[in-house]
């Protein structure tokens, strides 16, 4: 179930555009805020709010790589490795993701705290290595610093 | 003038058209995948490429429309590489197992490939993975064949408009799904079936049971599970039907189906079929012979004549049956037993609807093409929801939609909510008051115009303003005056019609302030039908009180015409309807039936006092195709041809008359035939070889069919008025009564509970339960309930409930629907004694001659909640 605030988010996008489907996307992103993915019955209730057909929902969430459809942790990071972070050494701070939180890419610590995405240049390579945790942005990674960030989000 | 050149010929066209058009109107030929004619444009497959001077790159030619001057080559060398690369890109993730594919055979990429492609790819990385999935009872997908070319998903979101499927994941994931990953939940209309050019999408009906070149015959037919009579094709093998499709751009339908008509032929084949004649003797069916049987019958009926009369007899006539059965019968019923008592379920709405509209505007006014609704310029529908009960009319109302003319929809149609512009969803019983308000503004916006006769009735009806309708059928009164903005600007609008109107106490109004409605807008009458040739039953003469050809027994010049034919006099008093002739046969006044394919029993509300009737009958004649409910009542049955099975017409709700063709053997015999062979018996000499012999008749003595023959309606075309003579004088208000304003304002009774017939996209009459596909789509009865009175109830979705009458009572799982009525359950009468009909009384609508079912009196309980029934 969708929060109250949700639906009324919600409410307030779709009346931002014309028609409805192009309101899908901001809608389907406040869910995702709320609750980390996209479950089918949440597919479903923006659906409904929205007036667009279920499949046609889930046929647009599953276009866009940015909407997940399983479970994710609280938080989650997205670590760079490619060629600059590579460099600079993002092969050890995956080393420690693995031994502090028993992280590997793609899984979710058993504590739901936290769940790793390896990406692709995020276009931080002068200050490389990078990662994103959440929306927040953090780069010069240090096997050090990233324990210490990592150690704020709770 | 555009002259375009393609292959050096030379293309004038006087409107710009796609490059792919414009070459086959030159005959030249460019393959297509995700291109198909019953949908838009798409571009996705690039199979289609064509090189265009002056242009840098080759161009999609279904999507790129002609210019003056343009230089097109479609068979380049460059042009070929393309092609053969795209088809190799498609095999990239193509399962390439045709010898296990049931599309081998008419599969387009089979047939692309093994013109144009490629023999092998060059692509080692492996292809995606998909079992095939069979959550689905009839549809079976896979998508390891899947081309993503989006045609299924085009067709179920633009056509039929049912958004069932989607295009999900990106790029080499891509696939067809529908929303829950597994079962369809759709409208099951198959129709992406008919699309999808690979074997991605198919029927488990015939799953590894046939291949497309082992088909033997194939059968130009029309279907028979509504009053639409789609065009379709019934594919033989043997001597049974492998497939249902349609016949591409063919009749109304012009390709499309329904699941009933798709699905549903397999009861033809089913083990319950009667194969004999059975005489009850002692309580206890024997089987017969043909002989045997028509000799008992005849013998039975004459003594019953001659000791009774004529009247004692009467007949009842089925709408599933073909035109020359239905005239073949009355003629028995008049001129052999000397009886007018004849008539059929059709008396329940549709007769008596269209012989009202056309008292009043004469003979013919609701012979209208399906195909005009999405070109009127609004349309209003009423009384039942066309997608459920003549499904593909009712896609015709969702095109409309789709191009932006306003639907004002008013009363329960599912089908039809998200397509609305104006939903208006009056209180039980209480569409007389939402219509009088609507003809009270519309007559002051449109002003009457001239002085006819019936302008001054429309003058008559008592102004109801918006607000008083409020206050009884609870319809917001802004929400109605959107819907009379919207049809005062309509200028040519579609109005639709269903049953439902008439079953309610004050039906006769509900059609005047139809009538009125009709009038004051100008617009086109489309009734829904429920059968096949209801339309037929009328035109032939199967009615109390009219002769063949919409002719009035009453009219001694009619009545003269048919007696000089037949050679003998007609009863000149109308006789009973059908409802008159149960309660006749409860008192004994009537002492046998003759019914030809209906099932009383269950397509009749009260059962069990339509059970008590007929068996007090001395004697009781049943043909049918199965062992019914009302055949287990009989004295004798004769086993009838389902519609694949025999040769003749159909006559539809646009009342074009088309052909029904015989496409495998049965064991049973035509009603006709059947007919005829005890009405020689009887001595009155019925001598037709076949029904060609019956349809020359026919033209031979009913004006409205004069000079009609059979290759008349092999083309599909055959419209009304044919080569006939319609009464186009009409005009008769009489017997019409004008309600006075009590009477449209009354308030449906405080906390009580209605219950109104649901009628399921999925069923038909009660034939259907015999269909193994129907029935895997929509095994279970249930009730459908609004918020309100669920919440009142303590109701959720997947409950059970007991839900009784003083009558009796069922079990029904509950589903909540907000659109249902304040204050009443919807219930389909399609499940035999698990039917809504079973529960319910009905009482005589004598202003109409129509049965009301008794819609009051309900009582719910609940059984079992949701949640315990998982658990069990
Ligand atoms: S069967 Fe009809 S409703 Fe179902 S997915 Fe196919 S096109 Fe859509
Ligand atoms: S299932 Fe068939 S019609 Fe649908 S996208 Fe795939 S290949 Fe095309
Ligand atoms: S709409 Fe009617 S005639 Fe057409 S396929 Fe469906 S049931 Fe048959
Ligand atoms: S390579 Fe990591 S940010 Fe560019
Ligand atoms: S047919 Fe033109 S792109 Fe597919």
């Amino acid at each position: 179930m969708l929060s109250e605030n949700a639906v009324k988010e919600i409410g307030l996008i779709r009346n931002k555009y014309h028609d409805a489907q192009s309101s899908l996307l901001p809608a389907l992103y406040v869910v995702q805020k709320e609750h980390g993915w996209l479950s089918p019955e949440a597919l479903k209730e923006v659906g409904e709010i929205l007036n667009v057909p279920k499949a046609e929902v889930k046929g647009v969430s599953t276009f866009y790589a940015m909407f997940r459809h399983r479970p994710i942790g609280r938080h989650l990071i997205q670590l760079c490795t490619n060629v600059a972070c590579m460099i600079m050494g993002s092969e050890s701070l995956l080393n420690i993701l693995k031994e502090r939180y028993g992280l590997e890419p793609n899984g979710t610590t058993g504590d739901g705290r936290f769940s790793l995405v390896v990406m692709e240049c995020i276009g931080a390579c002068g200050t490389a290595p990078a990662m994103l945790v959440d929306t927040d942005f953090h780069d010069n990674l240090t096997e050090e610093r990233i324990v210490n960030i990592l150690e704020k989000y709770k | 003038m555009i002259t375009v050149t393609i292959n050096r010929k030379k293309i004038e066209l006087e409107k710009p058209v796609t490059i792919l058009k414009a070459a086959g109107m030159a005959g030249i030929e460019i393959p297509t995948l995700c291109n198909h004619e019953m949908l838009e444009a798409y571009g996705g497959c690039r199979l289609c490429l064509v090189e265009i001077e002056k242009m840098p790159r080759l161009q999609t030619s279904c999507t790129q429309y002609v210019t003056d001057g343009m230089v097109v080559w479609t068979e380049t060398e460059r042009v070929v590489e393309a092609r053969k690369a795209m088809l190799e890109f498609l095999l990239i993730n193509h399962a390439l197992d045709c010898p296990y594919c049931d599309k081998a055979g008419e599969c387009d990429l089979q047939d692309m490939v093994a013109k144009y492609g490629p023999t092998t790819g060059r692509f080692a990385e492996g292809k995606r993975r998909h079992p095939e999935s069979f959550e689905d009872p009839i549809i079976v997908r896979n998508m390891e064949r899947c081309i993503s070319c989006t045609r299924c998903v085009r067709m179920c979101s633009k056509v039929q408009g049912a958004y069932a499927i989607s295009m999900v994941n990106r790029s080499n994931k891509t696939f067809v799904e529908p929303f829950s990953g597994g079962k369809y939940d759709c409208e099951y209309c198959g129709n992406c079936l008919t699309v999808c050019p690979v074997g991605a999408i198919m029927s488990r009906m015939h799953r590894h049971a046939y291949r497309p070149w082992l088909i033997e015959k194939e059968v130009d037919t029309v279907c028979s599970f509504c009053g639409v009579g789609c065009s379709m094709v019934l594919q033989v093998r043997g001597n049974s039907i492998v497939r249902a499709v349609p016949k591409k751009g063919a009749g109304s339908n012009k390709g499309l189906l329904c699941n009933r008509g798709r699905f549903g032929y397999d009861y033809v084949g089913s083990s319950g079929r009667l194969d004999s004649p059975m005489i009850k003797r002692d309580g206890k069916f024997q089987r017969a012979s043909w002989s045997e049987a028509f000799t008992f019958i005849a013998d039975r009926l004459k003594k019953i004549k001659d000791e009774n009369g004529g009247s004692s007899i009467a007949g009842i006539a089925s709408g599933r049956c073909t035109n020359e059965d239905g005239y073949v019968f009355q003629k028995f019923m008049r001129a052999v037993l000397g009886s007018n008592n004849i008539d059929s379920v059709a008396s329940f709405g549709y007769a008596q609807a269209q012989r009202f509209f056309e008292g009043i505007f004469g003979q013919g006014v609701t012979a209208n093409s399906m195909r005009g609704i999405p070109n009127s310029d609004g349309v209003f529908v009423v009384g039942g929801d066309p997608t459920a009960v003549n499904p593909v009319l009712g896609l015709q109302i969702r095109a409309a939609s789709g191009k932006g003319v306003p639907v004002v929809a008013a009363g329960y149609m599912p089908g039809l909510m998200i397509f609305a512009t104006s939903r208006l969803i009056p209180r039980p019983f209480t569409e007389t008051a939402l219509l009088s308000a609507l003809v009270t503004e519309l007559r002051d916006i449109k002003g009457i115009s001239g002085k006819g006769p019936f302008d001054i009735l429309i003058n008559d009806i008592p102004s109801v303003s918006l607000g008083e309708a409020e206050e009884v059928c609870g319809i917001p009164s802004e929400d109605m005056r959107s819907a009379v903005d919207a049809l005062s600007r309509m200028t040519n609008p579609s109005i639709v019609i269903g049953r439902d109107i008439l079953q309610q106490p004050e039906g006769q109004a509900c059609l005047l302030l139809l009538a009125a409605l009709i009038s004051l807008l100008n617009s086109r009458i489309y009734l829904l039908s429920e059968l096949p040739n209801e339309q037929g039953l009328v035109d032939m003469g199967c009615l109390p009180d009219m002769l063949p050809g919409g002719r009035h027994l009453s009219v001694e010049s009619f009545r003269r015409r048919y007696e000089e034919f037949f050679g003998v006099d007609i009863p000149s008093n109308p006789g009973m309807g059908i409802m008159e002739m149960i309660e006749a046969a409860h008192d004994k006044r009537i002492k046998a039936l003759h019914v030809m394919g209906e099932d009383l029993v269950y397509n009749m509300p009260d059962s069990a006092y339509v059970k008590a009737a007929l068996s007090k009958l001395d004697f009781l004649v049943v043909h049918d195709i199965f062992m019914t409910e009302t055949a287990q009542l009989a004295d004798v049955v004769i086993p009838s041809l389902s519609w694949a099975e025999k040769e003749g017409s159909y006559t539809n709700l646009e009342r074009k008359m088309q052909l029904v063709r015989k496409a495998v053997e049965g064991k049973g015999m035509e009603e006709w035939r059947a007919v005829s062979e005890i009405s020689k018996l009887l001595g009155f000499d019925m001598d037709y070889k076949s029904s060609v012999d019956i349809m020359t008749e026919i033209a031979n003595v009913s004006p409205l069919h004069k000079d009609i023959a059979y290759a008349d309606m092999a083309g599909g075309e055959c419209m009304w008025p044919y080569k006939g003579e319609p009464l186009r004088h009409g005009m008769s208000l009489e017997g019409i009564e004008m309600p006075d304003k009590g009477s449209l304002l009354k308030k449906p009774e405080k906390d009580r509970i209605y219950i109104g017939i649901d009628k399921p996209l999925f069923h038909f009459e009660n034939l259907s339960r015999n269909s193994a596909a129907l029935s895997s789509i929509a095994p279970e009865p249930y009730m459908n309930v609004g918020k309100a009175l669920a919440d009142s109830l303590s109701l959720a979705g997947g409950d059970s409930v007991s839900v009784s009458t003083g009558t009796g009572s069922l079990k029904l799982s509950v589903q909540v629907d907000p659109d249902v009525p304040e204050n009443s359950i919807m219930v389909p009468d399609n499940f035999g004694d698990k039917g809504a009909y079973t529960i319910m009384k009905w009482k005589m609508n004598s202003a109409i001659k129509a049965p009301v079912a008794d819609a009051t009196g309900v009582t719910i309980k609940k059984i079992k909640r949701a949640a315990e029934e998982v658990a069990v």
